[in-house]
């Protein structure tokens, strides 16, 4: 197992690495030097005054959305509509948390548990597809984030929906009322950085997610049916209900992400307001998190925050006059360095295996 | 016992031989594989490397054919010698392999199965009408438009072997090509590999470990022993009790080893007490239909009862229903009609978990279709079936997890790292030990067994069938499903035959006349 753990790190460390020098390649053909560059990208994301409690903020939904996919491809489910879903969730809560208005605290929470249920339902509507007429969620699931974003931008256009009464909302259209104050979720302050509360709950529920895939139940019947879903259907394991139930857990934690943008994002996202395009592309990477963690907790906080530091040092890049959106392509070569590794010991455990097995051993 | 002898040449035979492996050597970590084995093979004449599972015999193989490297050791090829790093190159030598383990796609239909991996342009119809030619030419016929998913295991072998020969080999080398086929398709595959030796000049190499094929089917026979040549001889000279001792290395004397090794003939008389009647079923079905889109034969009103206390066995040839009844006492499948009552209780079949929670067990005929989870645990795959046992509230309770797994790994003898170790990094025969540690764990009531010695080696074999006996004399009762003749006759108490969906026949073991089975087996009435 030592020599195992040192193959890993060794795969690992070499695709890291051309996937660094690649980026720093291309920094230079593009006109740039690569050490400037880097030196704006940790500047920008953990060196900086304040920098590293914004990353840890733009980690939290990230890694939140990324739980949620965990719980669904645990089931053998490919979820990638968590884009829409996690547009829906907040245009839910925005609905319900405006309309509703408790006392400030509380509706903190009224604004999150809405926006869980909204993007729980938004991705059930492909669950149930999915379980039911046997339409791929592959599809369904991408297809609907379009969709997302249409209806979430046809109420923003309606007062008695999202949009914000004329009073709040200035010169601006299609922009929902701001929340209050006392309807953010709090900030704490270390060293002069504020953390969001959101990155604590976040953490929270990876420490419950890994709990739940692993020592659960419920968590090994997940793991049965998206592997072997037939031993599965005979011992029990109903692929409507847990099938379904792993979709509506991806998508409630997509829409928890849009919440936490909402009530705790502060100007890193849309500044406490609904607008469109509000997601931002969060979706998406915490899709990629997901990927590059495959199906393992304590990797995806780590991908969240890598991602989410690459997203925040972006925006010291343009100082540098190369172009910020290169850190997307530093994220897609990264994405690839991190799952080139396990698709190589895949292949090389396939190939021993195959020949221990050839030898009856 | 002379391996430092060269190779057996027979009178016949003065020409170079086709191949010529020379001191071939191979360690899999600490297993010894190989052990500085020797072997020709000459034209004109088929081969049969006997030895247990384990003995090296595949390993051998897979060297000829470049799928496994030698750590030592010379390969010629009609006289030359050639070194054979891939599987590639072993085709352009002439080398062609039927694998004991299916290599085939589901979802294409059979003629682009054997088409796969060619190169150039495709021409659909040459490559049916090749298959046509391979059946009539040897005597496997198969439908190429079917989609191999819808195949029995019988027929798959047979679409491996259409691949195998496809590409028209010199060399072809045959790993236990009959475990999935009835006695009459394996005489008739080997008349025709018989023609095909004699007429075209190949050399064919057949690997097995039941000796009566071996005797029936080779002109030469090499035994293997842990990686050990232990033997090699002409089939006229052997004699089935040497060529046991030598392969299993002490006297023989287990029946369910003789039979296994085919040393026993079906007709042997049987000592099993004829079970009591008058008590309730444990399992029955009531007419029913059932299908599975798996198989093309679905189950037509089928009514039978299993006793507690009793073997029941179903014979019949490959993909006559086997597949859909074990699907539905599997809950995979609904019955389209009919009733199944398990201990006078009407179970819906077809609903999640149903079977297994009125105490129906089942070793399925494929344990990586719905026996094992490969990327859990054993720990894990042997709590799969009833997590209750090992969770509390819902949370699974490691150190019980651990402590069942332990008990149970230790009582049926898994061979394993430990409670944790990946299921799929067991041998075929420890994995199956698995599925049926667990299943008789939960004290059914019913014990559905489906082919459960496909690819186990002889003391595996020995143990399950002990196991499926004890089962049934603790009260179980037990419903055999088999092709094998042999197994079925010396477990069964009852015997019945499944032919096209139909059950057919229910006799006393001490009723059953082999031959009147044969025929219902192949569709007579009785």
């Amino acid at each position: 197992m030592k020599a195992r753990a040192g193959e890993w790190i060794a795969l690992y460390t070499i695709s890291v690495l051309v996937a660094l020098v690649l980026s720093g390649v291309l920094v230079e053909v593009s006109g740039g030097d690569w050490w400037p560059v880097l030196e704006a990208l940790v500047d920008g994301s953990v060196r900086g005054p304040q920098r590293w409690g914004q990353t840890l903020g733009i980690a939290a939904p990230m890694l939140l959305v990324g739980l949620g996919t965990i719980v669904s491809s645990r089931a053998g489910l490919v979820n990638i509509g968590q884009e829409g879903q996690l547009l829906f969730g907040t245009a839910v809560a925005v609905y319900f948390g405006f309309r509703i208005g408790g006392p400030g605290p509380l509706n903190v929470l009224v604004l999150l548990a809405f926006g869980a249920l909204g993007g729980a339902v938004w991705a059930g509507i492909a669950g149930v597809l999915r379980t039911h007429r046997g339409v791929p969620e592959v599809l369904t699931t991408l297809l609907m984030v379009t969709v997302a974003g249409q209806v979430v931008a046809y109420g923003l256009k309606k007062q008695s929906l999202l949009l914000a009464p004329a009073a709040s909302r200035g010169n601006r259209n299609q922009v929902s009322e701001q929340l209050a104050a006392d309807n953010r979720l709090p900030v704490l302050r270390v060293f002069g950085n504020e953390i969001p509360s959101a990155t604590f709950l976040a953490v929270i529920l990876a420490i419950l997610v890994a709990f739940a895939m692993g020592r659960t139940v419920w968590g090994v019947r997940l793991h049965m049916l998206g592997r072997n879903p037939r031993i599965a259907r005979r011992v029990g394991v109903s692929e409507q209900k847990y099938g379904l139930a792993a979709l509506l857990v991806g998508g409630a934690f997509a829409g928890l992400a849009g919440a936490v943008m909402l009530t705790g994002g502060g100007f890193q996202f849309s500044n406490y307001r609904l607008v469109p395009g509000f997601s931002a592309g969060i979706g998406w990477t915490g899709l990629l998190v997901a990927l590059v963690a495959r199906e393992k907790v304590l990797a995806a906080v780590g991908a969240a925050f890598v991602f989410a530091a690459l997203r925040n040092g972006s925006g010291f890049v343009n100082s540098t006059g190369v172009e910020s959106r290169i850190t997307e392509v530093v994220q897609g070569f990264l994405v690839l360095a991190l799952l080139i590794p396990p698709a190589v010991m895949f292949l090389r455990d396939r190939r021993r295996s195959r020949a221990a097995s050839a030898a009856g051993v | 016992m002379s391996s430092d002898s060269p190779g057996l040449v027979g009178a016949d035979v003065v020409s170079v031989p086709a191949v010529e492996l020379r001191g071939i050597a191979k360690r899999f970590g600490s297993v010894v594989a190989c052990d500085r084995v020797d072997l020709s093979l000459h034209r004109g004449r088929i081969h049969g490397i006997l030895g247990e599972n384990g003995a090296g015999k595949s390993t051998l193989m897979n060297i000829l054919i470049g799928l496994v490297l030698p750590d030592g050791g010379s390969v010629c090829i009609d006289g030359k010698p050639q070194l054979i790093h891939d599987p590639i190159t072993a085709a352009r030598l002439g080398i062609g392999m039927v694998h004991q383990h299916f290599s085939l796609v589901d979802a294409l239909t059979v003629w682009e199965n054997v088409a796969l991996g060619e190169s150039g342009r495709l021409d659909p119809s040459e490559v049916r009408n090749r298959i046509g030619e391979i059946g009539d030419h040897f005597g496997i016929v198969v439908e190429p438009d079917v989609r191999v998913g819808d195949l029995s295991a019988g027929l798959r072998q047979r679409v491996e072997i259409v691949k195998c020969l496809r590409h028209d080999p010199n060399i072809v080398i045959f790993d236990e090509p009959t475990s999935v086929l009835t006695p009459d398709e394996s005489a008739q595959l080997f008349q025709s590999l018989r023609e095909v030796v004699t007429a075209e000049g190949r050399a064919v190499v057949l690997i097995s470990h039941k000796l009566d094929e071996v005797l029936a089917a080779t002109d030469d026979i090499t035994v293997m022993r842990q990686g050990r040549v232990v033997e090699r001889l002409n089939t006229k000279l052997a004699s089935a009790p040497a060529l046991a001792r030598a392969m299993v290395g002490r006297e023989v004397s287990l029946r369910a080893e003789r039979a296994a090794l085919g040393v026993l003939s079906v007709g042997d008389t049987h000592d099993h007490v004829a079970h009591s009647t008058g008590e309730l079923p444990a399992l029955e079905l009531r007419h029913v239909s059932a299908s599975t889109g798996r198989s093309s034969v679905a189950l037509d009103d089928v009514s039978l009862s299993v006793f507690p206390g009793e073997i029941l066995g179903l014979a019949g040839v490959e993909g006559n229903g086997q597949r859909p009844l074990a699907d539905l006492l599997s809950s995979l499948v609904p019955a389209t009609s009919g009733e199944v009552v398990v201990a006078g209780e009407v179970v819906v079949a077809g609903r999640p978990g149903a079977m297994t929670r009125a105490g129906v067990a089942v070793i399925p005929e494929d344990r990586h279709d719905s026996g094992i989870v490969l990327d859990m645990t054993v720990a894990e795959n042997l709590a799969l079936v009833d997590l209750a046992q090992v969770s509390r509230n819902g949370i699974v309770d490691i150190r019980q997890l651990e402590r069942r797994a332990l008990d149970l790994i230790d009582e049926f003898g898994v061979q394993c790292e430990g409670p944790h170790a990946p299921m799929w990094s067991l041998s075929g025969g420890n994995q199956q030990r698995v599925v049926l540690a667990r299943e008789l764990s939960l004290d059914p009531a019913v014990l559905v067994a489906a082919r459960p010695t496909r690819g186990l080696d002889v003391g595996a074999i020995d143990y399950l069938n002990d196991r499926l006996r004890a089962a049934a004399a603790g009260g179980v009762a037990v419903l055999l499903i088999s092709s094998e003749l042999e197994e079925i006759l010396d477990l069964a108490d009852r015997i019945a035959v499944i032919y096209r969906g139909h059950v057919v026949g229910d006799f006393p073991r001490s009723d059953v006349d082999v031959q009147q089975l044969g025929l219902l087996m192949g569709g007579a009435t009785p």
